[in-house]
Formats: C-alpha cells, sequence, structure tokens
C-alpha cells in the first residue's frame, strides 16, 4: 500500500476534481461537498475517461462522457447500463492540509 | 378454362415485372396509402432546435427533471457524428425532417372517438378487429402520438398498467424516473440521444409481481405525414414473477422521401419474471429503421426478443440482453428480409454478467433482387459469469447472385467454464435443391417459396399463430416474381 499525495485542500476546492496518476491507476479524486472521493478513471465499459465526465454531487455520482453510464463515486458500481462491471474506488484522506490517496 | 388472353402473351422476364409491380401496388393499398392531414393539431416545421425541444416538453407539460434530460441529450446528439460503421446512414438530412407531428387532441380510450381518419386507417390495418379477437390491450400511434390506448378491464384491476408513455409519465412518474434510460443512457449512441431528445409516444408496461398477462399487449406504430421522424419511448418493467408478451408492428405511406423512425426501448425484468418482445417491422420502403433495444433480466428472468424485419430502407438493430442474475435466460430470434434497395443490418447481443445463465441467438437473413443483409453480433461471458451456456446460429440465405450477406459475429469471453457453441452458414438457393423440387411437380416460384419457408421455420413457429400467418404472407409478397 502507498501513499499518494494529490494536491492541498486548497487546491481542491467543493465541485472540483483532479486526475493523477498513482501505482499505474489513472485516478479522479473529487471533493462532492467537502467529502472527498476518488474513482478509477476508466470505465468498465469501453475504457471511456469517466473522471472526466459530468458530476453530480447530490447523487454522489459521475456520468461516462463515452456511452453514458452513471458511477456511483463511493462504491464504483455502474447504476445505469451499458456498464455492468464495477471500477476501483480509493480511500482519501487530509492530513497536515494534503489530500493523500491510498493505492494497493 | 382459357387463360385471359393478355397473361398468354406475357414472356416470362415481363411476367415477372408484372408481379413484381403487384407487390408495390398490393404494399400501396394494403399498407402504402396515406391520409390528409386536416384537422392536425400541431405540426412543427421542419428541423431540430434548443426551441422545439423546449416546445414538446412545454406541449406534454413535462417536469423540469425531462426537460433538462431531452436538452442534454439534444446536446449529446449535436455533439456526435454520424456512426461510419454498418449501414450508410450519410444520405440522412437531418434538417429535412418534421421532428414532431400531433394529429389528435389525445389518446381515446374508444375507437369512436378517433378522429375520422385516423380510426378508418387502423380499421384498414385490421387493428380494432385483432384487438377484439385475440389482445389483451392495444396502443396504437399516429405520428408523434399516441390515438388510442385501451387494456383490458381484468388486467387493469390486477394492477397492470398499459399507457402511452407520455400518460405514463404523468400517472406513474415515481416508477419511470427511477427506469428511463437506466438501460439506454441518453448519450449511449447518436440516435438515442435524438430520440432522447425528442422522444414522443411509445408505451409504458408495468406488470405486478406474479401476474401473468396471457394474451398479447400490441403496439402499432404508423407514419402518415411525409418526411417524418418518428421517435417512440417504451418501458416494459415485469416485476417479479410476471409475465407479459408484447408485440409492435408498423407500417407508412410509400413516398419518394425518406423518413426517420428511431425508437429506444427498454425492458426490465425482475427476479423470476418473463418478458417476450415481438416485433413484425413493415416499414415501406423510404424509411431509415434505426433502433436501440436493449434488456436486463435479473436471477431467474427470461427476455425473449423476436425480431422480424421485413421493410425499410435501411434498419439498424441489434436488440440486447444483459443477463445480471443467476440462471437468467436470454433468447435473441431474428429474421431480416432484404429485397432490392433494403439494407438489413441487424442481429443481436447477449451479455453474460452472472454466474449458471444461459441464451441463445438464431439469425436467418434472405437476400434478393440485390438486397443486403448483414448480421452483426456480441457475445460476452464476463468475468465472474461462470457455467454460461450459448448457443448462436446465424444463417443467410442469398436467392440470386446480385444479393449480399455479411456475418460480423463477435464472441468475447472471460471465464474458462463457458460453454459456448457458434455456427454460422451461408447458403445460395441451389440449383439441384430447385431442380428437385420441380421434378416433383411445382414450378421454380413454387419451389423457391418452399425452400424460403423452410429456411424461417424455426422462428415463425415462436410466432403466435395470427402473426406466424400475417409473416408468412408478408414473405410470400416478398417472394412473388423474384426469380427470374
Ligand atoms: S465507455 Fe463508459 S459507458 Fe461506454
Amino acid at each position: 500500500m502507498a501513499d499518494h499525495i494529490v494536491c492541498t485542500v486548497e487546491e481542491l476546492p467543493e465541485g472540483a476534481r483532479k486526475i493523477v496518476e498513482a501505482e499505474g491507476f489513472l485516478i479522479g479524486v473529487f471533493n462532492c461537498g467537502g467529502e472527498l472521493l476518488a474513482i478509477e478513471d476508466r470505465c468498465s465499459h469501453d475504457d471511456g475517461p469517466l473522471a472526466e465526465g459530468e458530476l453530480d454531487c447530490a447523487a454522489g455520482t459521475v456520468e461516462c462522457p463515452r456511452h453514458g453510464s452513471i458511477f456511483d463515486l463511493r462504491t464504483g458500481r455502474p447504476k445505469t447500463l451499458p456498464a455492468f462491471a464495477p471500477v476501483e474506488t480509493f480511500p482519501v484522506r487530509v492530513e497536515d492540509g494534503q489530500i493523500k490517496l491510498e493505492v494497493d | 378454362m382459357n387463360p385471359p388472353p393478355e397473361t398468354a402473351a406475357l414472356d416470362p422476364k415481363q411476367a415477372e415485372r408484372e408481379a413484381i409491380k403487384d407487390i408495390n401496388q398490393d404494399y400501396k393499398t394494403k399498407f402504402g396509402f396515406n391520409d390528409p392531414e386536416t384537422g392536425y393539431v400541431y405540426k412543427a416545421p421542419k428541423g431540430l432546435s434548443r426551441k422545439l425541444v423546449e416546445d414538446i416538453s412545454e406541449y406534454k407539460g413535462e417536469p423540469q427533471w425531462m426537460r433538462e434530460f431531452r436538452l442534454k441529450a439534444l446536446e449529446h446528439f449535436l455533439a456526435r457524428p454520424v456512426p461510419q460503421w454498418g449501414a450508410d446512414l450519410n444520405q440522412i438530412d437531418f434538417d429535412d425532417i418534421h421532428y414532431f407531428v400531433r394529429a389528435s387532441e389525445r389518446a381515446e380510450t374508444s375507437w369512436d372517438d378517433v378522429p375520422e381518419d385516423i380510426k378508418n386507417t387502423f380499421d384498414k390495418l385490421g387493428i380494432p378487429e385483432a384487438e377484439r379477437d385475440f389482445l389483451a390491450g392495444v396502443g396504437a400511434q399516429y405520428e408523434s402520438e399516441v390515438v388510442y390506448h385501451q387494456v383490458r378491464k381484468d388486467l387493469e384491476e390486477q394492477g397492470v398498467h398499459f399507457v402511452d408513455m407520455d400518460t405514463g409519465l404523468r400517472e406513474h412518474e415515481d416508477i419511470v424516473r427511477e427506469h428511463f434510460a437506466s438501460l439506454i443512457p441518453a448519450n449511449d449512441n447518436m440516435l438515442a440521444a435524438l430520440n432522447s431528445a425528442v422522444w414522443s409516444g411509445g408505451s409504458f408496461v408495468y406488470v405486478p409481481p406474479g401476474v401473468e398477462v396471457e394474451m398479447p399487449l400490441q403496439a402499432y406504430f404508423r407514419i402518415n405525414t411525409e418526411n417524418m421522424g418518428q421517435f417512440e419511448r417504451t418501458l416494459i418493467i415485469a416485476d417479479e414473477g410476471s409475465a407479459v408478451h408484447y408485440i409492435e408492428g408498423c407500417t407508412a405511406p410509400v413516398y419518394s422521401t425518406d423518413s426517420l423512425h428511431s425508437a429506444v426501448v427498454e425492458l426490465i425484468a425482475k427476479p423470476g419474471a418473463r418478458i417476450r418482445y415481438t416485433t413484425v417491422q413493415n416499414w415501406s420502403q423510404n424509411v431509415y429503421n434505426l433502433v436501440t433495444k436493449r434488456a436486463r433480466a435479473e436471477a431467474d428472468a427470461t427476455v425473449e426478443w423476436v425480431d422480424c424485419n421485413l421493410g425499410s430502407k435501411i434498419t439498424m438493430k441489434y436488440p440486447s440482453v444483459y443477463l445480471m442474475g443467476e440462471r437468467a435466460h436470454g433468447e435473441i430470434l431474428s429474421i431480416a428480409f432484404a429485397g432490392n434497395g433494403q439494407h438489413q443490418d441487424a442481429g443481436g447481443k447477449i451479455i453474460h454478467a452472472a454466474p449458471k445463465t444461459s441464451s441463445s441467438i438464431f439469425s436467418k437473413s434472405i437476400s434478393k433482387d440485390g438486397g443486403r443483409s448483414t448480421y452483426r453480433g456480441l457475445l460476452e461471458v464476463a468475468k465472474g459469469a461462470s457455467e454460461a451456456r450459448s448457443k448462436v446460429v446465424c444463417d443467410a440465405l442469398l436467392l440470386d447472385p446480385e444479393s449480399r450477406s455479411d456475418t460480423y459475429p463477435t464472441i468475447r469471453i472471460d471465464e474458462n467454464d463457458a460453454n459456448v457453441g457458434h455456427e454460422a452458414s451461408v447458403s445460395k438457393i441451389g440449383e439441384e435443391q430447385l431442380y428437385y423440387l420441380q421434378s416433383h411437380g411445382l414450378d421454380e416460384e413454387e419451389a423457391s417459396k418452399l425452400i424460403v419457408n423452410g429456411f424461417i421455420e424455426p422462428v415463425v413457429k415462436e410466432l403466435p399463430m395470427e402473426y406466424a400467418v400475417e409473416l408468412n404472407r408478408l414473405i410470400e409478397l416478398q417472394m412473388e416474381g423474384s426469380i427470374g
């Protein structure tokens, strides 16, 4: 397990996102109403750039820009087809003003 | 008895031309007529715009979320290029289409209240008669909206909802909101995006747990006006342990300019439920038929698509079943018939996403007079779908050297213990077969018909009797005069 520093807390205000590379994964880190959530930036349907999709903070979801599957940011599970397999999610925490991502 | 002299005088080529002419005339008189547009409530000018989408939503008095869904879909549509795989769609002029045409005020529950011309049309097509004889419910869509809708009282009392989609959204907003676009997001593909922006009509069906609807529900779609776009939207939900058979048919007048039909259909079979969805597609040969159909089968559920494509200029349609729960079963039976000037690009997709799921795809296509048929299929066994079983069989029959058939089967398997069989064949009507049958006293045309009938029989026998008869009759029409 490795910690990966994403950025400082100030650099990721509410509604913002950052896509980082860690341990061979591309990962999208989102600030959803103060809650930090991280999801693999690769759709399980057809490798779409998931973390670039439309964010819905109220629902806690992101929509794949390629064919529109909606993923739950907390569980990584798709809520609509055409994707049906979950994507990876990662724990995120704040330490000394830094946002840190845990990647296996 | 003497044959009438003019027939006797025809040489075979001429006789063939006569017969072909007759087919067109038959479509024209039987299905290809058009009504005057008197009494129309609203006909949008040609072309697509944000304003039009807002107007449709406004007309229908929709909730805000649906209006937003439509507007977002419009953006997706405008951002997507015309697909360059499959059939040739480059000739479609999206600015030359009427996207919304309202022929009557509302969906009536008595045929007597349907405007005269429209009622006559459905009379000619035999819909009220079929309703009396063997259907549990009927929806009749004319242009953009449903003009008649009725379901048998006893089913209504058991809690079955069968209404047009606009009414479904008004009366069952919660169920619709939960499931609408959950299988086919607006951004799934270009035509799904277009449908999502301008959808109108279609059916909403909900069958409560344990209720089995024994007789079929039918929807009939009719385009009347020229350069029309019809975009119905259908959502069928079969709750736990319930069963339903839904049938759709369609026809249109024969025009020299093209129309567009682009539907989105979503089926949800909850645990132990069964849905069968049968299509007899008989659009006139100036209609582009570009449809997205997808189903989700949960544990122990079954979904079957019976998909017969006879009409249209170009069809692109690949109904799919996602087998999401253990022991779910999916079946696709596809018949395509491509005559002169037609391209039937059809097939099906099955995705095994749970253990012990099973499926089959049977596809039969017939091409004649330079027609083109394509089978395009996907069979996927995803990781975790252990002990999946599937069988894919696709056969193509070519009736002459000018016709064409292509097969694009994709098989993806991520489990070691999957049991998957695949067979494909292309056959040409053989001299020997014909010779054999002719030596038994049939003429060439009868012999060809017999071969075609034998070829599609396995699919036809899955249809309810009335539709099997109808399909055979339509194929016979297509076959007449096809042998040079
Ligand atoms: S790639 Fe994400 S939905 Fe297709």
